[in-house]
């Protein structure tokens, strides 16, 4: 594997279960188990009800398309042999949206609405990004 | 709570390293007190706009160098603010509260961003990483444009707007930003052709629509409503005031577009100037990139939700409409200087409000709305002025 060099996820002692999960290819998302809010970002305390017993259930690892933009320039160095860079919003029907990438597709033919799952890629031997590709 | 403005000044936006910071930041100080009609002993406090990605001159500007420089004698205490694109708006609440506690007669806010002189890929990595999230924005390759990019595309979809209604609101400010001896843009108008055949950055943005940073400086010299009409010169009376906030992270946010948050602070600002947003004759919208051009006319009630671009193509809010908006050019008919283009903003309104903005001048303006915002437009911060005290 070569070395991987665009910057990795800066992750914090309470969001770790979700990269531990992603390195086992399952999608997490944080639950307040107070007022049973869906959470986007992981925090370590519930920003609708400022709990801090919260949880993890396993996604469906299907979503929607809020939004896209397809990049072509701008981005730094560590980025440049990915472009184009499909950016997207995705809407999980966990009840949280996402920043990701849209992969394994031609950017021309995403339309918001659209149905994607996730798909994991490994960066490291510890970190894998969840990313999103049209649905099967 | 009173404020106004009275003395201003500023340097053309331009890409030249040869203009150091202390140059362009002494030459606006100087003449902005000047144009104030005061001594520069008058000056009681310097409210600085804190300078993004210049970490030397916001060290300089937090430590007191300005009025030591200056030989500002009178100068009893500094700050330097910072919330982003927001930063001339915090300035001017602080100078609010030193003129209402009668600490000051005069404040001095002031403003310098070089941006020429820093490699390309660092101003990349800050204006990637400054406003964005380093575990769930970053790693996938978000830019500033692309973030826009996103919220343009959702614009767009539930809008109905159109490419080219889209790139009508870079024609107009780029028509304004053409007549503007201020913009490095002065003289370079440009038409629905060039924005749409510019390359493509992060769809649906060209890189015609997107921001081109630029070296600027700027300085706002304010002083109560009292004095300045004791003074007789011509003022920009604040009358009113308000803001929301979004949130830092645009995925996070409920209120996509910012309408629901030009809706609140335009209300609420111009229910404390007791006017309506029919009594303004200048709308200026700080959003960086043009939706923000179409969602604020639609969160202030100018238009219904989704004819705001149709109101740009009509030629309206441009150069010679009717519903002049944003004479100023926004970042993208001026260049980005970082947190100065809300000083140029601030100037711009104070110069129309005098009669003093050229071929630009927005004829018998008695009122403009103003609104700026900080980071990935994190917030709205809205205020009305006029041309005559209350």
């Amino acid at each position: 594997m070569s070395e991987y060099l665009k910057p990795l996820p800066v992750i914090q002692s309470f969001s770790q279960p979700f990269w531990d999960a992603a390195k086992d290819g399952k999608l997490l998302v944080q639950k307040c188990n107070s007022c049973d809010s869906s959470i986007f970002f992981p925090r370590d305390r519930c920003p609708e009800c400022w709990s801090e017993d919260l949880g993890w259930i396993e996604a469906s690892g299907k979503g929607e398309v809020y939004a896209f933009s397809v990049t072509y320039e701008g981005v730094e160095k560590a980025f440049k042999e990915d472009l184009p860079i499909v950016l997207a919003w995705i809407d999980l029907p966990e009840g949280i949206r996402m920043q990701t990438n849209i992969v394994d597709c031609d950017p021309k033919s995403i339309e918001i609405g659209m149905a994607v799952e996730v798909t994991f890629k490994k960066a490291t031997e510890d970190i894998s990004l969840p990313y999103f590709k049209p649905a099967s | 709570m009173s404020l106004a403005i009275i003395g201003c000044a500023e340097v053309p936006t331009k890409r030249d390293p040869k203009r150091k910071r202390w140059d362009i930041l002494k030459d606006v100080c100087v003449r902005a007190i000047q144009d104030a009609g005061i001594t520069k002993d008058d000056i009681e406090a310097v409210l600085s706009v804190n300078p993004m990605a210049q970490p030397s001159m916001a060290l300089d500007m937090a430590l007191g160098r300005i009025p030591e420089t200056l030989g500002l004698k009178g100068c009893k205490d500094i700050c330097v603010l910072n919330a982003g694109g927001a930063s001339t708006t915090n300035c001017l609440r602080l100078a609010k509260s030193f003129l209402d506690s009668g600490w000051a007669k005069f404040v001095l806010i002031p403003h310098v961003t070089v941006q020429s002189d820093i490699p390309t890929e660092a101003l990349i990595n800050f204006f990637a990483t400054a406003p964005l999230d380093p575990e769930w924005e970053y790693p996938y390759g978000v830019t500033f444009n692309g973030a826009m990019g996103l919220i343009t595309n959702r614009y767009m979809h539930e809008t109905g707007t159109t490419p080219e209604e889209m790139a009508s609101v870079t024609v107009g400010l780029r028509g304004w930003a053409a007549l503007d001896p201020m913009s490095i843009f002065h003289g370079k108008p440009v038409t629905l052709e060039d924005v749409l055949n510019s390359r493509m950055i992060s769809t649906p943005l060209h890189s015609k629509e997107c921001n081109f940073l630029a070296d600027g400086g700027g300085a706002l010299v304010v002083t109560t409503h009292e004095i300045a009409k004791e003074m007789g010169k011509p003022a920009a009376y604040e009358l009113g005031h308000d803001m929301a906030f979004m949130g830092a992270t645009p995925v996070l946010r409920s209120d996509v577009f910012s309408r629901e948050a030009y809706r609140t602070s335009s209300h609420g600002a111009l229910e404390k100037a007791g006017l309506a947003i029919q009594d303004m004759d200048l709308r200026q919208i700080y959003g960086a990139y043009p939706y923000t051009q179409c969602s604020a006319l639609e969160g202030y009630g100018i238009c219904e939700i989704g004819e705001a671009g149709k109101l740009w193509a009509s030629g309206e809010c441009g150069p010679g409409g009717s519903l002049p908006c944003t004479t100023m050019g926004d970042a993208t008919g001026r260049g980005h200087t970082g947190s100065g283009v809300s000083m140029a903003f601030y100037i711009d309104t104070f110069r129309q409000l005098r009669d003093d903005a050229g071929e630009r001048q927005v004829k018998n303006c008695e009122h403009a709305i103003i609104t700026t915002a900080g980071g990935s437009v994190m917030n709205a911060c809205t205020t009305i002025y006029g041309r005559s005290a209350p």
